[in-house]
């Protein structure tokens, strides 16, 4: 009789702990700055789709599609040599405009967390693209598994990784935090490989300030 | 006696106590439990004892089991025990052994003890061994390198053939679906002094196909001859010569879509696989006390495989493997008395492999020295201590000492404690070690081994091959054997009367596991792999069996497996919330945080897995009988990867996060069931029919192994010869 009084003791004491614990789930900060979302910027696709002997692609520019959180728009690749833009996109490879990458300033680093949750920008941390170090060092690591995707072998398909957010001191010292959401055509929650890949969805906060705030 | 039937009445058994057959029955089950403790084996000790007396869990399938199953290769009767899986290679093709939730790469396999080679993609196909000549299986679960060196981390699975001891042949003819036939005769010829045995089987089949839409078949018809004999010589009455010999062939035609990105080419070609052994054994009993053995195992294996573009005939894929085994060695087993058994033993092995694979002809080549001590200790009656270690040294990785330690207990006639604590090891494999293969067929990306890899990347460098190293190639070191250290702890009760319960806990802690991971990618975005020992993983759980004759004539058991099976560091990653606990919603590409409890673990490990079997048995009248269910729980798939028919097999890592969580896709558990029905008429002739997989399941991509309804009928002649029995 005792033990199973104990037992019953024990199971309220749970119960009452796992209650706590949703409340303290349930609760919600304040939104104060709206998130934007960009869909599909193209990041250089290939005109002539992909060889199929070898799998490159074909009919591509090489060029890096630039972007500004400032503006929230492309910038062109004209002004590639200025501090206009933050990052760049071509294929899966990130740069950031600083360092190797180009004449800006802007640093970023990879932050696992849920991007809602990411309230704050780190102090420090941050770092620039150097291509020149063996092996090449990019900010936003390049290869499957290393920086913000999955790449399928057997699919092959590309994946964004979940729990990525990219964060960035961008070139006029302000901060934002960004999250690659898909890499193909149209954002398909199921691309297949004969999906148009290149286009990235993301989603981003730029924090005008100057504070490290991000939400 | 009468106590027995007071017991039965007590806890009022009904189907026992309205059995007007109780008392005879009664004896005959006490024969019946004594028999199965006291079937010898040889695999735990690597000397004669009975189950019963063992400290580490033993499974025994004994022949006249085997027969009872129809079963015919050894695929058929593993898939079918407590706490196995057989499952796809790593090619996703043909069958290999999971023990205690390990790979089929990390159990050993033996035939009367010495090892069967021909692991080209890591683990040995099952299906190249028939069961005809086969007395019993031996399998010891928990790592067993202390007696056996490498390769024994999960267990070891010893197939016992049979020995000529009296005058007597067979003759049997097995027809099933699939055009399959089994044609099996042995031959055995004895007298006091000598003895021979002969055997021969030939398994032909159309092989079947599970994705009819597609070219070509899931499993590709194949022919194979097996012959093996064994001659016994008693030179003096201390003095035994045997000499055993095994020669198996087999050839595949096969239809294939060969698929290279979106290119799909339709070819056809040949494999062939062949393998031979040769096993002089001379044992010597020097006195009383002292019993030594000498032996010097020697085996071969090759497999090629061709195929052709059927439009051209032009070679599309080539690929061809050969392995050596040579092994002497030598042991002895002294005797101090009755409490106290001593086992040595000392040996070397040298192993030599030429592939395509490895970009070359050149012959690879290991040698391992190694020595071994076992002592068998029972300070009291009813307790015993075994320990033992194994050195090994081996020519590519250096040294490694395997120490066990097992113990046994016995609180009273019906409880038996047992427990012991080991550890295993698997060198790193000549694939590990030499590969330079570039997979053409597979989208072009390259393997190297690590004894090969620093020289070809800076080859391919100073060609401009290399667009970028992911890691510094210079850190590419030499691999380590992998590791686990495991400790088995169970039980064997018989708490009711003639309900035997035997349960096993296992957990298994896995160091240094050999993983690839990529170093360089190539001017073309090619990846180019080697390995690293990187993975640590355990695998635990517990494994339940129970038996139970509910008639004299008829057997009931039931088997549980519960396991867990996950890599260390992926764990620690989610519990603490780190960069692998998050996952993409497959359907809403919302992401969200895994909590420790969605981490289901490594990939075609099921959490359950169970069996329940009736055996129906009566010699006078010649019936035999049989009903199995075979459970696998829910498992996901993408550690294996490969083709089916030129169908990918897609991944359960749905939400992509690169491991197997609550929000991934599983394949569904599923039960099969397998009947066979037999008939022996004067003594001689024995009729046998079965089906397997009654009610045809098939997951035509994600189980390629797993054939559907297979029926079969055979016949069965036995001749023998009286005046030697």
């Amino acid at each position: 009789m005792n033990t199973i009084k104990s037992l019953l003791t024990l199971l309220l004491f749970i119960g009452f702990s796992g209650g706590f614990v949703a409340c303290k789930k349930d609760e919600v900060a304040p939104v104060t700055l709206s998130g934007n979302t960009i869909k599909d910027l193209a990041a250089d696709p290939p005109s002539g789709g992909y060889n199929p002997t070898n799998g490159q692609p074909i009919g591509v520019t090489k060029k890096y599609t630039l972007f500004s959180f400032k503006t929230g728009a492309q910038v062109a690749n004209a002004d590639s040599v200025s501090s206009k833009w933050d990052i760049g996109f071509n294929g899966t490879n990130i740069i950031v405009n600083s360092g190797t990458s180009g004449p800006g300033s802007a640093s970023a680093l990879v932050q696992s967390g849920l991007f809602d949750q990411i309230t704050t920008a780190p102090d420090t941390g941050y770092a620039q693209d150097n291509k020149a170090a063996t092996p090449a060092f990019y900010t936003i690591t390049r290869g499957s598994g290393k920086g913000w995707y999955n790449y399928d072998q057997a699919t092959n398909l590309i994946t964004p990784k979940a729990g990525v957010v990219l964060i960035f001191k961008t070139a006029d010292a302000k901060y934002a935090k960004m999250e690659v959401q898909n890499y193909y055509k149209g954002a398909p929650a199921a691309p297949s490989s004969t999906t148009a890949d290149r286009y990235y969805t993301f989603r981003y906060v730029y924090q005008g300030d100057g504070s490290t705030k991000l939400n | 006696m009468v106590k027995r039937v007071i017991n039965y009445c007590l806890i009022g058994m009904s189907i026992i106590a309205f059995n007007p057959y109780l008392l005879a029955q009664s004896v005959d089950l006490d024969s019946l439990k004594t028999k199965e403790l006291e079937e010898v084996v040889v695999t735990a000790t690597r000397n004669e004892r009975t189950v019963g007396a063992l400290p580490m869990p033993v499974t025994l399938i004994s022949k006249a089991q085997i027969k009872t199953m129809g079963s015919v290769r050894l695929n058929d009767v593993l898939t079918e025990q407590t706490g196995l899986v057989v499952v796809p290679q790593i090619n996703a093709q043909g069958n290999g052994i999971q023990v205690q939730g390990f790979n089929p790469d990390y159990t050993l396999i033996l035939i009367d003890g010495e090892p069967i080679i021909g692991r080209y993609t890591g683990s040995l196909e099952l299906s190249r061994l028939t069961v005809g000549n086969i007395k019993q299986i031996e399998i010891v679960k928990g790592p067993s390198s202390s007696l056996y060196g490498s390769d024994a981390l999960a267990g070891v699975i010893n197939i016992i053939t049979e020995r000529p001891t009296s005058t007597r042949g067979s003759f049997s003819s097995r027809y099933g679906t699939n055009k399959t036939i089994d044609l099996t005769g042995d031959v055995s010829l004895a007298n006091d002094k000598m003895g021979l045995y002969v055997f021969a089987n030939r398994y032909t089949t159309d092989g079947y196909d599970l994705s009819p839409q597609n070219y070509g078949k899931t499993v590709s018809p194949f022919a194979n001859y097996t012959f093996n004999s064994k001659f016994t010589y008693k030179i003096t009455d201390a003095l035994n010569f045997s000499l055993s010999g095994r020669y198996f062939t087999e050839e595949q035609k096969y239809d294939f879509d060969v698929v290279s990105g979106d290119v799909k080419v339709l070819t056809s070609g040949n494999g062939n696989t062949r393998d031979w052994n040769f096993n002089p054994v001379l044992t010597y009993r020097v006195s009383p006390q002292l019993k030594t053995t000498a032996r010097f195992y020697t085996t071969h294996y090759k497999t090629t495989t061709e195929l052709k573009a059927v439009k051209n005939d032009s070679v599309t894929y080539k690929d061809d493997f050969s392995q050596n085994f040579i092994r002497p060695e030598i042991n002895m087993e002294y005797y101090f008395n009755e409490a106290q058994i001593l086992t040595l033993g000392a040996g070397h092995i040298n192993e030599t492999v030429q592939t395509s694979r490895y970009g070359d002809q050149v012959e690879r080549t290991q040698q391992t020295n190694y020595a071994f001590f076992q002592h068998e200790y029972n300070p009291i009656p009813g307790f015993s201590i075994i320990a033992g270690g194994r050195l090994d040294h081996n020519s590519v990785y250096g040294g490694q000492f395997s120490p066990k330690l097992s113990a046994r207990y016995e609180a009273s006639k019906k409880v038996t404690f047992k427990i012991s604590g080991g550890l295993g090891f698997k060198s790193p494999d000549f694939r590990q070690l030499y590969f330079n293969f570039n997979n053409t067929a597979g989208g072009g990306y390259s393997v190297l081994g690590t004894e090969v890899a620093l020289a070809r990347l800076t080859e391919m460098n100073s060609q401009g091959l290399i667009k970028a190293y992911v890691d510094d190639p210079s850190t590419i070191g030499k691999l380590k054997a992998e590791k686990s250290i495991a400790v088995n702890a169970g039980m064997r009760a018989e708490i009711i009367p003639s309900l035997i319960t035997d349960i096993n806990f296992f957990h298994n802690s896995i160091d240094n596991l050999i993983d690839t991971q990529i170093i360089a990618t190539t001017i073309s975005n090619q990846s180019i792999y080697s390995y690293r020992n990187i993975t640590r993983a355990y695998t635990q759980g517990m494994e339940l069996n129970l038996s139970y004759p509910i008639i004299k004539k008829l057997t009931t058991s039931v088997g549980y497996q519960l396991l867990y099976a996950k890599d260390k560091d992926v764990e620690n990653n989610i519990n603490s919330g780190g960069d692998l606990s998050y996952y993409r919603s497959p359907e809403t590409q919302a992401v969200g945080q895994l909590k420790p409890s969605d981490y289901f673990g490594l990939y075609n490990r099921s959490r359950h897995q169970a069996n329940f079997k009736l055996f129906y048995s009566d010699k006078q009248k010649g019936w035999e009988g049989s009903i199995r269910i075979i459970y696998r729980g829910k498992f996901g798939l993408g550690g294996i990867r490969g083709n089916i028919q030129g169908e990918v097999v897609p991944s359960s890592d749905r939400d992509n996060n690169g491991i197997l969580d609550s929000y991934d896709d599983f394949i569904k558990g599923y039960a099969l069931v397998n009947l066979s029905v037999a008939k022996t008429i004067l003594r001689k002739i024995r009729f046998q029919a079965g089906i397997d997989n009654l009610f045809n399941y098939t997951e035509p991509i994600y189980i390629p192994n797993l054939p559907g309804r297979l029926m079969y009928a055979s016949v069965n002649f036995t001749f023998n010869n009286k005046s030697n029995q």
